[in-house]
């Protein structure tokens, strides 16, 4: 997907509780980036066992995991899709047992 | 028609002036669907069988295991082999029985599941992986049955109703089925308390008060007892729900 590059700006990214433990109990973290891929590489650079929870050897999204723009789902753009100036990012996780 | 016996039962919660008389009545006219008899599914129907709905289906396809005790409440060790649905069915029908309980030994499967949750009022998520909960889903979208779902990790936990073609569905936040699953280490607190959140929203659902988990995920976290909320939007592209349907 094309973007104009600019100025880098502010998106949160409200952290599914399992990863809260990871960033120090922080449940929203300000990143900046054009792309959820981009808020999400600035996650990690700050938090990498949270990548480790959400990526896969390759680096792929697990596919446990779900990234939600201002509560929409981006799939199957999970990496790509454009975001601006306020948007908040969730970070998905389904949790499987019972 | 509430029986004596009834009124004197249910007193307590008849009491409660949004469900009374009339919302029990609703109640024992109900049938439950319990997909999985776990940790989440024996809390849940273990408070089905109180609340009085009238008709409670169990369904696993597991027997008991030592390991399973830790959270598995209707399931004791003299038990141990025994079918879960028999097992947990055992215990429902000595705490009440004046409700209709039917256990079921089978697996879930994309060719039966449409048939077991026909003709129910709601189904409750009991169940222990992905694959089995996104045929539940699929089946509970085509049949228009709501579906409550529930899944724990450790001393995480999650719910969301799903009202079919209303709300968002499982496939619309997880529209490819998940593969692999983070190891899964659970306590038996955490199972017990989202499934007892289950059955507050299958109540309220069923009797028609109050105002129920959709469009939403609320998430509960025993290491920091937070409970926080997830917004949720419906998918038009879902493959399941959507009514476009132009993805997978």
């Amino acid at each position: 997907m094309r973007y104009k590059e600019g100025p880098k700006m502010s998106i949160t990214v409200k952290l599914h509780p399992i990863l809260q433990n990871l960033a120090g109990g922080q449940e929203v973290v300000e990143v900046t980036g054009h792309t959820t891929g981009e808020c999400l590489k600035d996650l990690e650079s700050r938090f990498p066992v949270i990548k480790q929870l959400i990526r896969d050897k390759r680096g792929q999204l697990r596919r446990y995991c779900e990234i939600l723009v201002n509560s929409k789902s981006t799939y199957p753009d999970e990496l790509t899709t454009p975001v601006k100036d306020g948007d908040q990012i969730d970070i998905m996780i389904f949790v499987a047992g019972g | 028609m509430l029986t004596a016996n009834d009124l004197a039962r249910y007193e307590r919660q008849i009491l409660y002036p949004d469900l009374g008389e009339k919302g029990q009545e609703k109640l024992k006219q109900s049938h439950v669907v319990v997909a999985g008899l776990g940790g989440l599914g024996c809390a849940a129907s273990l408070y089905l069988t109180c609340a009085g709905v009238g008709h409670v289906t169990l369904i696993d396809c597991d027997r008991v295991e030592l390991s399973n005790l830790n959270r598995q409440i209707l399931h004791y060790e003299e038990d141990i082999g025994e079918k879960k649905p028999f097992s947990a069915a055992q215990k429902l029908a000595e705490l009440n029985p004046s409700i209709e309980v039917s256990p079921v030994f089978r697996k879930i499967t994309a060719q039966n599941a449409r048939k077991i949750i026909k003709g129910a009022n709601l189904v409750i998520d009991g169940m222990d992986n992905f694959k089995t909960r996104f045929i539940v889903n699929k089946a509970c979208v085509a049949e228009g049955i709501p579906f409550i779902h529930g899944g724990v990790h450790g001393l995480f936990g999650e719910v969301t109703t799903i009202l079919p073609g209303r709300t968002p569905c499982l496939a619309c936040i997880f529209p490819e089925f998940p593969r692999g699953q983070l190891a899964l280490p659970v306590f038996g607190v955490t199972p017990a308390l989202i499934a007892i959140l289950q059955v507050t929203e299958a109540i309220k659902l069923l009797a028609g008060f109050g105002t129920l988990l959709t469009g939403k995920m609320l998430y509960f976290s025993g290491d920091t007892m937070d409970f926080t909320l997830c917004k949720l939007t419906k998918n038009q592209n879902c493959s399941v729900c959507g009514t476009k349907k132009a993805r997978k």
